[in-house]
Protein backbone atom coordinates (compact mmCIF):
# COMPACT_ATOMS: atom_id res chain seq x y z
CA UNK A 1 0.00 0.00 0.00
CA UNK A 2 2.73 2.59 0.90
CA UNK A 3 4.40 1.32 -1.96
CA UNK A 4 2.06 2.35 -4.48
CA UNK A 5 1.19 5.46 -2.85
CA UNK A 6 4.89 6.32 -3.29
CA UNK A 7 4.84 5.11 -6.86
CA UNK A 8 1.26 6.96 -7.69
CA UNK A 9 3.14 10.34 -6.25
CA UNK A 10 5.98 9.77 -8.55
CA UNK A 11 4.32 9.11 -11.49
CA UNK A 12 3.39 13.30 -12.93
CA UNK A 13 4.43 14.89 -9.87
CA UNK A 14 5.18 17.70 -12.19
CA UNK A 15 1.42 18.08 -13.06
CA UNK A 16 -0.48 20.54 -11.59
CA UNK A 17 -3.84 19.40 -9.85
CA UNK A 18 -2.05 16.20 -10.26
CA UNK A 19 -5.02 14.23 -8.14
CA UNK A 20 -7.96 14.69 -11.15
CA UNK A 21 -5.52 12.59 -13.18
CA UNK A 22 -5.54 8.81 -13.37
CA UNK A 23 -2.24 6.86 -13.37
CA UNK A 24 -3.36 5.43 -16.73
CA UNK A 25 -3.27 8.51 -18.77
CA UNK A 26 -0.17 9.96 -17.58
CA UNK A 27 3.09 8.86 -20.19
CA UNK A 28 6.22 9.77 -18.48
CA UNK A 29 9.16 8.41 -20.51
CA UNK A 30 12.23 7.82 -18.19
CA UNK A 31 14.16 9.21 -20.97
CA UNK A 32 13.36 11.32 -24.06
CA UNK A 33 15.34 11.85 -26.63
CA UNK A 34 14.71 14.96 -28.94
CA UNK A 35 17.30 14.90 -31.95
CA UNK A 36 20.36 14.73 -29.21
CA UNK A 37 18.94 16.76 -26.97
CA UNK A 38 18.25 15.47 -23.79
CA UNK A 39 14.00 16.17 -22.98
CA UNK A 40 13.59 13.86 -19.88
CA UNK A 41 11.91 15.00 -16.94
CA UNK A 42 8.53 17.17 -16.73
CA UNK A 43 8.87 17.66 -20.75
CA UNK A 44 8.35 14.80 -21.61
CA UNK A 45 4.92 13.94 -19.69
CA UNK A 46 2.04 13.49 -21.75
CA UNK A 47 -1.50 13.09 -20.52
CA UNK A 48 -4.26 11.39 -22.34
CA UNK A 49 -6.97 13.37 -22.55
CA UNK A 50 -10.32 11.56 -20.63
CA UNK A 51 -12.93 12.38 -23.52
CA UNK A 52 -14.75 9.63 -24.60
CA UNK A 53 -13.73 9.10 -28.33
CA UNK A 54 -15.62 6.26 -29.65
CA UNK A 55 -18.47 3.64 -28.37
CA UNK A 56 -17.07 -0.06 -28.20
CA UNK A 57 -20.11 -2.28 -28.42
CA UNK A 58 -18.02 -5.50 -28.62
CA UNK A 59 -17.29 -5.47 -24.74
CA UNK A 60 -21.13 -5.49 -24.36
CA UNK A 61 -21.52 -8.79 -26.68
CA UNK A 62 -18.78 -10.49 -25.09
CA UNK A 63 -20.59 -9.93 -21.75
CA UNK A 64 -24.29 -11.44 -23.28
CA UNK A 65 -22.37 -14.23 -24.34
CA UNK A 66 -21.12 -15.48 -20.96
CA UNK A 67 -24.00 -17.10 -18.87
CA UNK A 68 -26.16 -14.50 -17.04
CA UNK A 69 -25.23 -11.69 -19.19
CA UNK A 70 -27.10 -12.15 -21.80
CA UNK A 71 -29.70 -8.92 -20.88
CA UNK A 72 -27.58 -6.54 -20.23
CA UNK A 73 -29.08 -4.36 -22.93
CA UNK A 74 -32.14 -4.30 -20.90
CA UNK A 75 -30.54 -1.84 -18.34
CA UNK A 76 -32.28 1.66 -18.12
CA UNK A 77 -29.49 3.22 -15.57
CA UNK A 78 -32.41 3.12 -13.10
CA UNK A 79 -29.86 2.35 -10.49
CA UNK A 80 -32.26 0.15 -8.52
CA UNK A 81 -29.50 -2.35 -8.15
CA UNK A 82 -27.00 -0.37 -6.65
CA UNK A 83 -29.57 1.01 -4.36
CA UNK A 84 -30.52 -2.57 -3.19
CA UNK A 85 -26.85 -3.92 -2.93
CA UNK A 86 -25.13 -4.65 0.14
CA UNK A 87 -21.56 -4.31 -1.18
CA UNK A 88 -22.45 -0.80 -2.63
CA UNK A 89 -23.39 0.63 0.76
CA UNK A 90 -20.12 -0.74 2.19
CA UNK A 91 -18.07 0.10 -0.85
CA UNK A 92 -17.87 3.84 -2.99
CA UNK A 93 -16.21 2.21 -5.63
CA UNK A 94 -18.61 -0.62 -6.05
CA UNK A 95 -21.47 0.32 -8.01
CA UNK A 96 -23.48 -2.44 -10.57
CA UNK A 97 -25.39 0.18 -12.41
CA UNK A 98 -21.96 1.60 -13.25
CA UNK A 99 -20.14 -1.43 -14.18
CA UNK A 100 -23.45 -1.93 -16.53
CA UNK A 101 -23.40 1.24 -18.16
CA UNK A 102 -19.55 1.15 -18.85
CA UNK A 103 -20.37 -2.34 -20.29
CA UNK A 104 -23.02 -1.34 -22.49
CA UNK A 105 -21.26 1.87 -23.87
CA UNK A 106 -17.65 -0.18 -24.24
CA UNK A 107 -15.80 2.47 -22.00
CA UNK A 108 -12.88 -0.03 -22.01
CA UNK A 109 -10.19 2.55 -20.32
CA UNK A 110 -12.86 3.12 -17.90
CA UNK A 111 -13.31 -0.47 -17.27
CA UNK A 112 -9.58 -0.73 -16.85
CA UNK A 113 -9.71 1.47 -13.82
CA UNK A 114 -13.00 -0.54 -11.85
CA UNK A 115 -12.17 -3.64 -13.22
CA UNK A 116 -10.87 -5.19 -10.02
CA UNK A 117 -13.86 -3.71 -7.85
CA UNK A 118 -16.01 -6.27 -10.05
CA UNK A 119 -15.13 -9.16 -7.98
CA UNK A 120 -16.35 -7.38 -4.59
CA UNK A 121 -19.91 -8.78 -5.60
CA UNK A 122 -21.30 -11.19 -3.08
CA UNK A 123 -24.00 -13.04 -5.40
CA UNK A 124 -26.38 -12.60 -3.04
CA UNK A 125 -29.15 -11.60 -5.45
CA UNK A 126 -30.64 -8.75 -3.99
CA UNK A 127 -29.92 -6.96 -7.19
CA UNK A 128 -31.65 -9.09 -9.51
CA UNK A 129 -34.61 -8.82 -7.62
CA UNK A 130 -35.11 -5.18 -6.97
CA UNK A 131 -34.16 -4.85 -11.05
CA UNK A 132 -37.44 -3.58 -12.60
CA UNK A 133 -36.70 -4.82 -16.18
CA UNK A 134 -35.39 -8.00 -15.47
CA UNK A 135 -31.58 -7.72 -16.36
CA UNK A 136 -30.42 -9.84 -13.85
CA UNK A 137 -27.10 -7.65 -12.49
CA UNK A 138 -26.64 -10.46 -10.49
CA UNK A 139 -25.45 -12.67 -13.29
CA UNK A 140 -24.76 -9.72 -15.36
CA UNK A 141 -21.46 -9.09 -12.52
CA UNK A 142 -20.38 -12.48 -12.71
CA UNK A 143 -20.60 -12.08 -16.43
CA UNK A 144 -18.27 -9.18 -16.27
CA UNK A 145 -16.20 -10.83 -13.91
CA UNK A 146 -15.95 -13.47 -16.73
CA UNK A 147 -15.17 -11.36 -19.47
CA UNK A 148 -12.77 -9.29 -17.42
CA UNK A 149 -10.61 -12.23 -16.45
CA UNK A 150 -10.46 -13.31 -20.12
CA UNK A 151 -9.43 -9.88 -21.53
CA UNK A 152 -6.35 -9.95 -19.35
CA UNK B 1 -77.26 28.07 -43.38
CA UNK B 2 -77.79 29.75 -39.28
CA UNK B 3 -76.58 26.47 -37.81
CA UNK B 4 -72.70 26.34 -38.90
CA UNK B 5 -69.72 26.57 -37.13
CA UNK B 6 -66.41 27.53 -38.95
CA UNK B 7 -63.06 25.07 -38.14
CA UNK B 8 -60.05 26.70 -38.94
CA UNK B 9 -57.24 24.35 -39.59
CA UNK B 10 -57.08 21.12 -41.28
CA UNK B 11 -55.36 18.76 -39.32
CA UNK B 12 -56.29 15.72 -37.20
CA UNK B 13 -57.97 18.50 -34.49
CA UNK B 14 -59.68 20.11 -37.10
CA UNK B 15 -60.89 17.16 -39.02
CA UNK B 16 -61.98 15.44 -36.30
CA UNK B 17 -64.26 18.45 -35.50
CA UNK B 18 -65.76 19.13 -38.72
CA UNK B 19 -66.47 15.39 -39.46
CA UNK B 20 -68.17 14.97 -36.21
CA UNK B 21 -69.94 18.42 -36.31
CA UNK B 22 -71.26 17.26 -39.68
CA UNK B 23 -72.38 13.76 -38.39
CA UNK B 24 -74.31 15.62 -36.14
CA UNK B 25 -76.20 17.80 -38.21
CA UNK B 26 -74.78 20.62 -38.81
CA UNK B 27 -73.04 22.30 -41.39
CA UNK B 28 -69.21 22.99 -41.34
CA UNK B 29 -67.24 25.91 -42.85
CA UNK B 30 -63.59 24.19 -42.69
CA UNK B 31 -61.09 26.78 -43.37
CA UNK B 32 -56.97 25.35 -44.56
CA UNK B 33 -54.61 27.47 -44.92
CA UNK B 34 -52.23 25.46 -47.14
CA UNK B 35 -53.22 23.46 -50.09
CA UNK B 36 -53.80 20.07 -48.42
CA UNK B 37 -55.58 19.03 -45.78
CA UNK B 38 -54.50 16.94 -43.15
CA UNK B 39 -52.11 18.91 -41.17
CA UNK B 40 -48.66 17.98 -39.55
CA UNK B 41 -48.83 14.13 -40.74
CA UNK B 42 -49.85 15.06 -43.80
CA UNK B 43 -47.72 17.95 -44.71
CA UNK B 44 -44.56 15.75 -43.53
CA UNK B 45 -45.00 12.56 -44.67
CA UNK B 46 -45.12 10.53 -41.47
CA UNK B 47 -44.58 6.82 -42.57
CA UNK B 48 -45.82 5.43 -39.70
CA UNK B 49 -47.72 6.83 -36.58
CA UNK B 50 -45.91 6.00 -32.68
CA UNK B 51 -46.58 4.18 -30.54
CA UNK B 52 -47.34 1.12 -32.44
CA UNK B 53 -45.77 1.68 -35.48
CA UNK B 54 -49.17 1.33 -37.53
CA UNK B 55 -49.23 3.05 -41.52
CA UNK B 56 -50.37 6.98 -40.96
CA UNK B 57 -53.13 6.60 -43.56
CA UNK B 58 -55.14 4.07 -41.02
CA UNK B 59 -55.60 7.20 -39.05
CA UNK B 60 -55.54 10.34 -41.26
CA UNK B 61 -57.31 8.74 -44.72
CA UNK B 62 -60.44 8.09 -43.07
CA UNK B 63 -61.09 11.66 -41.04
CA UNK B 64 -60.06 13.39 -44.83
CA UNK B 65 -62.23 10.86 -46.68
CA UNK B 66 -65.27 11.94 -44.24
CA UNK B 67 -64.62 15.55 -44.58
CA UNK B 68 -64.22 15.71 -48.31
CA UNK B 69 -67.36 13.66 -49.02
CA UNK B 70 -69.77 14.65 -46.21
CA UNK B 71 -72.45 17.27 -47.85
CA UNK B 72 -72.91 19.42 -44.74
CA UNK B 73 -68.61 20.30 -45.07
CA UNK B 74 -67.44 23.02 -47.50
CA UNK B 75 -63.74 22.82 -47.47
CA UNK B 76 -61.64 25.79 -48.10
CA UNK B 77 -57.88 25.11 -49.37
CA UNK B 78 -55.26 27.90 -49.53
CA UNK B 79 -57.70 30.08 -47.67
CA UNK B 80 -57.44 32.40 -44.21
CA UNK B 81 -60.12 33.69 -42.38
CA UNK B 82 -59.40 37.35 -42.58
CA UNK B 83 -61.44 39.10 -40.86
CA UNK B 84 -64.24 37.82 -37.62
CA UNK B 85 -66.97 40.18 -36.41
CA UNK B 86 -69.98 39.81 -34.30
CA UNK B 87 -73.61 40.59 -34.58
CA UNK B 88 -76.69 39.68 -33.15
CA UNK B 89 -75.46 36.24 -31.94
CA UNK B 90 -73.60 35.80 -35.13
CA UNK B 91 -70.42 35.88 -36.52
CA UNK B 92 -69.46 37.44 -39.95
CA UNK B 93 -66.31 36.10 -41.23
CA UNK B 94 -64.24 37.39 -44.16
CA UNK B 95 -62.31 34.06 -46.29
CA UNK B 96 -59.82 34.91 -48.11
CA UNK B 97 -58.66 32.37 -50.53
CA UNK B 98 -55.88 32.55 -52.94
CA UNK B 99 -56.52 33.57 -56.17
CA UNK B 100 -60.10 33.52 -55.70
CA UNK B 101 -60.49 36.76 -53.41
CA UNK B 102 -62.67 37.45 -50.45
CA UNK B 103 -65.79 36.11 -49.64
CA UNK B 104 -68.50 36.69 -46.20
CA UNK B 105 -70.01 33.88 -44.53
CA UNK B 106 -72.22 33.88 -41.51
CA UNK B 107 -71.18 31.33 -38.66
CA UNK B 108 -72.67 30.49 -35.08
CA UNK B 109 -69.87 29.14 -33.31
CA UNK B 110 -65.80 28.74 -34.00
CA UNK B 111 -63.45 25.67 -33.29
CA UNK B 112 -60.08 27.23 -33.40
CA UNK B 113 -57.69 24.40 -34.29
CA UNK B 114 -54.41 25.67 -36.00
CA UNK B 115 -51.81 23.58 -34.81
CA UNK B 116 -47.94 24.06 -34.69
CA UNK B 117 -44.67 24.33 -36.47
CA UNK B 118 -41.69 23.15 -35.72
CA UNK B 119 -38.45 25.00 -33.78
CA UNK B 120 -36.90 26.24 -35.95
CA UNK B 121 -33.52 24.33 -35.66
CA UNK B 122 -31.22 26.91 -37.12
CA UNK B 123 -31.91 29.22 -34.25
CA UNK B 124 -29.13 27.05 -31.91
CA UNK B 125 -26.62 27.02 -33.55
CA UNK B 126 -24.84 24.61 -31.70
CA UNK B 127 -26.44 22.01 -34.30
CA UNK B 128 -25.43 22.88 -37.21
CA UNK B 129 -29.19 22.82 -38.94
CA UNK B 130 -29.08 23.91 -41.95
CA UNK B 131 -24.93 24.14 -42.54
CA UNK B 132 -23.68 20.91 -41.90
CA UNK B 133 -25.18 18.58 -44.93
CA UNK B 134 -26.27 15.52 -42.67
CA UNK B 135 -27.90 17.40 -39.91
CA UNK B 136 -31.65 16.80 -40.25
CA UNK B 137 -34.37 16.96 -38.39
CA UNK B 138 -36.89 14.48 -37.34
CA UNK B 139 -39.51 16.12 -39.22
CA UNK B 140 -37.47 15.54 -42.17
CA UNK B 141 -36.66 11.88 -41.64
CA UNK B 142 -40.20 10.96 -41.62
CA UNK B 143 -40.04 11.63 -45.08
CA UNK B 144 -37.16 9.88 -46.26
CA UNK B 145 -38.49 6.89 -44.07
CA UNK B 146 -41.16 6.76 -46.32
CA UNK B 147 -39.56 6.95 -49.58
CA UNK B 148 -37.25 3.65 -47.91
CA UNK B 149 -34.39 5.77 -48.71
CA UNK B 150 -32.21 7.21 -45.90
CA UNK B 151 -29.13 7.88 -47.32
CA UNK B 152 -26.53 10.79 -46.14
CA UNK B 153 -25.92 13.86 -48.61
CA UNK B 154 -23.69 12.00 -50.96
CA UNK B 155 -25.37 9.12 -51.26
CA UNK B 156 -23.27 7.03 -48.30
CA UNK B 157 -25.27 4.43 -46.35
CA UNK B 158 -25.26 6.12 -42.38
CA UNK B 159 -23.67 3.63 -40.08
CA UNK B 160 -23.85 5.56 -36.86
CA UNK B 161 -26.41 7.94 -36.19
CA UNK B 162 -27.17 10.23 -33.69
CA UNK B 163 -30.83 11.33 -32.59
CA UNK B 164 -30.10 14.42 -30.35
CA UNK B 165 -33.50 15.03 -27.71
CA UNK B 166 -35.07 18.29 -26.89
CA UNK B 167 -34.35 20.27 -29.85
CA UNK B 168 -35.31 23.69 -29.01
CA UNK B 169 -37.39 22.44 -26.12
CA UNK B 170 -36.70 22.66 -22.36
CA UNK B 171 -34.35 25.00 -22.98
CA UNK B 172 -34.38 28.98 -21.75
CA UNK B 173 -32.58 29.90 -24.49
CA UNK B 174 -35.38 28.39 -27.35
CA UNK B 175 -38.28 27.10 -25.37
CA UNK B 176 -38.81 25.97 -21.99
CA UNK B 177 -41.70 23.24 -22.47
CA UNK B 178 -41.25 20.07 -23.10
CA UNK B 179 -43.10 19.17 -26.88
CA UNK B 180 -44.32 15.44 -25.46
CA UNK B 181 -43.90 13.11 -28.52
CA UNK B 182 -40.65 13.97 -30.20
CA UNK B 183 -39.36 11.23 -27.31
CA UNK B 184 -41.39 8.54 -28.54
CA UNK B 185 -41.19 9.64 -32.59
CA UNK B 186 -37.21 9.54 -32.35
CA UNK B 187 -37.28 6.24 -30.91
CA UNK B 188 -39.63 4.92 -32.82
CA UNK B 189 -37.55 6.25 -35.82
CA UNK B 190 -34.90 4.44 -34.77
CA UNK B 191 -36.74 1.23 -34.86
CA UNK B 192 -37.62 2.22 -38.28
CA UNK B 193 -33.44 2.95 -39.43
CA UNK B 194 -32.75 -0.66 -37.85
CA UNK B 195 -35.73 -2.15 -39.68
CA UNK B 196 -34.28 -1.00 -43.04
CA UNK B 197 -30.85 -0.41 -42.70
CA UNK B 198 -29.56 -3.49 -40.43
CA UNK B 199 -26.08 -3.11 -39.26
CA UNK B 200 -26.35 0.54 -38.10
CA UNK B 201 -25.80 2.17 -34.62
CA UNK B 202 -28.67 4.36 -33.43
CA UNK B 203 -27.58 6.90 -30.65
CA UNK B 204 -29.91 8.51 -28.74
CA UNK B 205 -28.80 11.25 -26.50
CA UNK B 206 -31.44 12.40 -23.80
CA UNK B 207 -32.08 14.25 -20.69
CA UNK B 208 -34.93 12.51 -19.43
CA UNK B 209 -36.91 9.89 -21.67
CA UNK B 210 -40.44 11.12 -21.87
CA UNK B 211 -42.29 8.38 -23.74
CA UNK B 212 -45.39 9.05 -21.54
CA UNK B 213 -48.23 6.59 -21.02
CA UNK B 214 -48.41 3.24 -23.48
CA UNK B 215 -45.55 4.49 -25.44
CA UNK B 216 -43.25 3.33 -22.90
CA UNK B 217 -43.36 0.12 -24.41
CA UNK B 218 -41.40 1.75 -27.84
CA UNK B 219 -38.52 2.59 -25.39
CA UNK B 220 -38.65 -0.84 -23.89
CA UNK B 221 -38.75 -2.56 -27.54
CA UNK B 222 -35.93 -0.39 -28.87
CA UNK B 223 -33.64 -1.60 -26.08
CA UNK B 224 -34.55 -5.26 -26.04
CA UNK B 225 -35.51 -5.57 -29.34
CA UNK B 226 -33.58 -3.67 -31.32
CA UNK B 227 -30.48 -2.78 -29.44
CA UNK B 228 -30.93 1.17 -29.33
CA UNK B 229 -27.84 3.21 -27.63
CA UNK B 230 -29.18 5.46 -25.01
CA UNK B 231 -26.78 8.24 -23.37
CA UNK B 232 -27.97 10.53 -21.23
CA UNK B 233 -26.76 13.70 -21.50
CA UNK B 234 -26.83 17.19 -23.89
CA UNK B 235 -24.94 18.04 -27.12
CA UNK B 236 -22.66 21.25 -26.63
CA UNK B 237 -20.84 20.78 -30.27
CA UNK B 238 -21.29 19.41 -33.60
CA UNK B 239 -18.33 19.85 -35.84
CA UNK B 240 -18.93 18.89 -39.65
CA UNK B 241 -15.61 17.07 -40.50
CA UNK B 242 -16.82 17.61 -44.18
CA UNK B 243 -17.78 13.59 -44.45
CA UNK B 244 -18.35 13.33 -40.64
CA UNK B 245 -20.28 14.90 -37.65
CA UNK B 246 -18.32 14.87 -34.33
CA UNK B 247 -20.24 15.07 -32.08
CA UNK B 248 -19.38 16.84 -28.40
CA UNK B 249 -21.19 16.54 -25.23
CA UNK B 250 -21.14 14.38 -22.07
CA UNK B 251 -22.44 11.05 -20.50
CA UNK B 252 -23.41 12.07 -17.67
CA UNK B 253 -24.02 8.46 -16.24
CA UNK B 254 -20.17 8.27 -16.38
CA UNK B 255 -19.18 12.14 -15.75
CA UNK B 256 -17.46 11.25 -19.06
CA UNK B 257 -17.24 13.93 -21.57
CA UNK B 258 -17.24 12.44 -25.19
CA UNK B 259 -16.31 13.46 -28.93
CA UNK B 260 -18.11 10.76 -31.08
CA UNK B 261 -17.79 10.56 -35.06
CA UNK B 262 -21.51 10.18 -36.50
CA UNK B 263 -22.72 9.99 -40.35
CA UNK B 264 -25.88 11.34 -39.38
CA UNK B 265 -27.35 13.79 -36.63
CA UNK B 266 -30.98 13.90 -36.32
CA UNK B 267 -32.76 16.65 -33.94
CA UNK B 268 -35.74 16.13 -32.04
CA UNK B 269 -36.92 19.21 -33.11
CA UNK B 270 -40.14 20.58 -30.76
CA UNK B 271 -43.47 21.42 -31.00
CA UNK B 272 -43.87 25.47 -31.06
CA UNK B 273 -46.79 27.44 -31.89
CA UNK B 274 -46.86 29.21 -35.76
CA UNK B 275 -47.49 31.98 -36.97
CA UNK B 276 -51.11 30.52 -38.33
CA UNK B 277 -51.77 30.06 -34.75
CA UNK B 278 -51.15 33.42 -34.36
CA UNK B 279 -52.81 34.63 -37.10
CA UNK B 280 -56.00 32.89 -35.50
CA UNK B 281 -55.21 34.63 -31.91
CA UNK B 282 -55.30 38.10 -33.39
CA UNK B 283 -58.27 37.57 -35.60
CA UNK B 284 -60.36 36.13 -33.20
CA UNK B 285 -59.16 38.27 -30.32
CA UNK B 286 -57.81 35.23 -28.37
CA UNK B 287 -56.05 35.13 -25.26
CA UNK B 288 -52.36 33.57 -25.71
CA UNK B 289 -50.07 32.51 -22.94
CA UNK B 290 -46.36 33.70 -23.09
CA UNK B 291 -45.06 30.89 -25.19
CA UNK B 292 -47.53 31.83 -28.14
CA UNK B 293 -49.85 29.08 -27.55
CA UNK B 294 -53.43 29.58 -27.36
CA UNK B 295 -54.86 29.74 -23.42
CA UNK B 296 -57.95 28.19 -22.54
CA UNK B 297 -60.16 29.81 -19.91
CA UNK B 298 -58.90 27.30 -17.42
CA UNK B 299 -55.69 25.56 -17.74
CA UNK B 300 -57.23 21.99 -17.35
CA UNK B 301 -60.28 22.95 -19.91
CA UNK B 302 -58.81 23.23 -23.59
CA UNK B 303 -61.36 23.57 -25.28
CA UNK B 304 -63.05 26.53 -23.75
CA UNK B 305 -61.23 29.62 -25.54
CA UNK B 306 -63.34 31.87 -22.76
CA UNK B 307 -64.93 33.73 -25.52
CA UNK B 308 -68.39 33.08 -26.12
CA UNK B 309 -68.89 30.68 -29.10
CA UNK B 310 -65.35 30.22 -29.61
CA UNK B 311 -63.48 26.70 -29.02
CA UNK B 312 -60.17 25.10 -29.13
CA UNK B 313 -58.84 22.16 -29.89
CA UNK B 314 -55.40 20.14 -30.68
CA UNK B 315 -51.63 21.30 -30.81
CA UNK B 316 -52.33 25.19 -30.77
CA UNK B 317 -53.27 24.57 -27.14
CA UNK B 318 -49.80 22.47 -26.09
CA UNK B 319 -47.97 20.17 -27.51
CA UNK B 320 -50.05 16.91 -28.09
CA UNK B 321 -49.71 13.48 -29.99
CA UNK B 322 -52.61 12.47 -32.99
CA UNK B 323 -54.68 10.50 -30.39
CA UNK B 324 -54.61 13.46 -28.44
CA UNK B 325 -55.43 16.12 -30.79
CA UNK B 326 -58.16 13.76 -32.34
CA UNK B 327 -59.82 13.59 -28.78
CA UNK B 328 -59.60 17.40 -28.79
CA UNK B 329 -61.51 17.84 -32.17
CA UNK B 330 -64.10 15.19 -30.86
CA UNK B 331 -64.51 17.89 -27.48
CA UNK B 332 -64.65 21.15 -29.06
CA UNK B 333 -66.92 19.55 -31.63
CA UNK B 334 -69.31 18.65 -29.28
CA UNK B 335 -69.23 21.69 -26.98
CA UNK B 336 -69.72 23.70 -30.51
CA UNK B 337 -73.06 21.60 -31.16
CA UNK B 338 -74.35 22.43 -28.47
CA UNK B 339 -73.74 26.32 -28.13
CA UNK B 340 -75.12 26.26 -31.55
CA UNK B 341 -78.00 24.22 -30.56
CA UNK B 342 -78.27 25.65 -26.77
CA UNK B 343 -76.77 28.80 -25.77
CA UNK B 344 -78.03 28.17 -22.50
CA UNK B 345 -76.07 25.22 -21.95
CA UNK B 346 -72.91 26.75 -22.77
CA UNK B 347 -70.81 26.53 -19.55
CA UNK B 348 -73.16 23.68 -18.01
CA UNK B 349 -69.88 21.51 -18.17
CA UNK B 350 -68.08 24.07 -15.48
C1 LIG C 1 -41.87 14.98 -36.37
C2 LIG C 1 -43.12 14.71 -35.61
C3 LIG C 1 -43.66 13.44 -35.66
C4 LIG C 1 -44.84 13.16 -34.99
N1 LIG C 1 -45.28 11.87 -34.99
C5 LIG C 1 -46.36 11.56 -34.23
C6 LIG C 1 -46.76 10.21 -34.06
O1 LIG C 1 -46.11 9.28 -34.57
N2 LIG C 1 -47.84 9.95 -33.29
C7 LIG C 1 -48.53 10.97 -32.69
O2 LIG C 1 -49.50 10.70 -32.00
N3 LIG C 1 -48.17 12.25 -32.84
C8 LIG C 1 -47.10 12.57 -33.58
N4 LIG C 1 -46.72 13.89 -33.69
C9 LIG C 1 -47.60 14.94 -33.16
C10 LIG C 1 -48.69 15.31 -34.20
O3 LIG C 1 -48.08 15.80 -35.37
C11 LIG C 1 -49.64 16.32 -33.60
O4 LIG C 1 -50.21 15.79 -32.43
C12 LIG C 1 -50.81 16.65 -34.53
O5 LIG C 1 -50.37 16.97 -35.82
C13 LIG C 1 -51.63 17.79 -33.95
O6 LIG C 1 -52.77 17.99 -34.72
P1 LIG C 1 -53.45 19.41 -34.90
O7 LIG C 1 -54.60 19.22 -35.77
O8 LIG C 1 -53.66 20.02 -33.57
O9 LIG C 1 -52.34 20.34 -35.60
P2 LIG C 1 -51.64 20.27 -37.06
O10 LIG C 1 -51.38 18.90 -37.46
O11 LIG C 1 -50.50 21.22 -36.97
O12 LIG C 1 -52.74 20.88 -38.03
C14 LIG C 1 -53.08 22.23 -38.02
C15 LIG C 1 -53.58 22.66 -39.38
O13 LIG C 1 -54.08 24.00 -39.31
C16 LIG C 1 -53.61 24.75 -40.42
N5 LIG C 1 -53.58 26.15 -40.01
C17 LIG C 1 -52.75 26.70 -39.10
N6 LIG C 1 -53.03 28.00 -38.93
C18 LIG C 1 -54.06 28.28 -39.75
C19 LIG C 1 -54.80 29.46 -39.99
N7 LIG C 1 -54.53 30.59 -39.33
N8 LIG C 1 -55.81 29.40 -40.90
C20 LIG C 1 -56.09 28.24 -41.54
N9 LIG C 1 -55.43 27.10 -41.34
C21 LIG C 1 -54.43 27.11 -40.44
C22 LIG C 1 -52.26 24.14 -40.71
O14 LIG C 1 -51.87 24.40 -42.04
C23 LIG C 1 -52.50 22.65 -40.45
O15 LIG C 1 -52.99 22.00 -41.60
C24 LIG C 1 -45.53 14.18 -34.30
C25 LIG C 1 -45.00 15.45 -34.24
C26 LIG C 1 -43.77 15.72 -34.82
C27 LIG C 1 -43.15 17.04 -34.57
S1 LIG D 1 -25.42 -9.80 -6.27
FE1 LIG D 1 -23.60 -8.48 -6.19
S2 LIG D 1 -24.26 -6.59 -7.21
FE2 LIG D 1 -26.13 -7.73 -6.69
S3 LIG D 1 -26.78 -6.96 -4.73
FE3 LIG D 1 -25.51 -8.73 -4.29
S4 LIG D 1 -23.42 -7.92 -4.05
FE4 LIG D 1 -24.64 -6.31 -5.02
S1 LIG E 1 -31.92 -2.18 -11.48
FE1 LIG E 1 -31.86 -3.16 -13.49
S2 LIG E 1 -32.50 -1.57 -14.96
FE2 LIG E 1 -31.99 -0.56 -13.01
S3 LIG E 1 -29.83 0.05 -13.25
FE3 LIG E 1 -29.83 -1.94 -12.23
S4 LIG E 1 -29.69 -3.44 -13.90
FE4 LIG E 1 -30.26 -1.49 -14.82
S1 LIG F 1 -40.72 14.76 -25.50
FE1 LIG F 1 -38.63 14.10 -25.01
S2 LIG F 1 -37.35 15.01 -26.64
FE2 LIG F 1 -39.32 16.10 -26.65
S3 LIG F 1 -38.95 17.90 -25.35
FE3 LIG F 1 -39.89 16.30 -24.05
S4 LIG F 1 -38.16 15.22 -23.13
FE4 LIG F 1 -37.34 16.41 -24.87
Amino acid sequence: MADARAKAEETGRFIVERQYVDDRRIHEPKKLDAGGIDISGRWGVLIEPRTITTFDHTLMRQVQRESGGEFIHRCFQCGNCTAACPTAEEHPMFNPRYFIHVVRMGYSAELENVRKYVYLCASCGRCTEACPREVDPSGVMAAIGTVVRKLS
Amino acid sequence: MNESVLVIGGGPAGLRAAADLADLGTSVVLVERRNELGGAPIRWKYKTLAPELRPTEEVMDPMIAAVESHPLVKVYRDSVVERVSRAAGNFHITLRTNGAGAREIPVRAIVAATGFEHFDASRDPRYEYGRAANVIGIHELEGMLKESRVVCKDGRKPKRIAFIFCVGSRDRATNPWCCTVCCGVSIKQGIELKRLLGDVEIYNIYIDIRTFGLWEQLYWTSMEEYGLNFIRGRVSQIYDTGTQLLVKGEDTLVRGPFEVLMDMVVLAVGIAPGEGTAQAAKVLDLNCNSFGFLQPRHPNVHYDSGKEGVFLAGACVAPMSIEEAILAGSAAAMQAAKFVREPALQGAAD
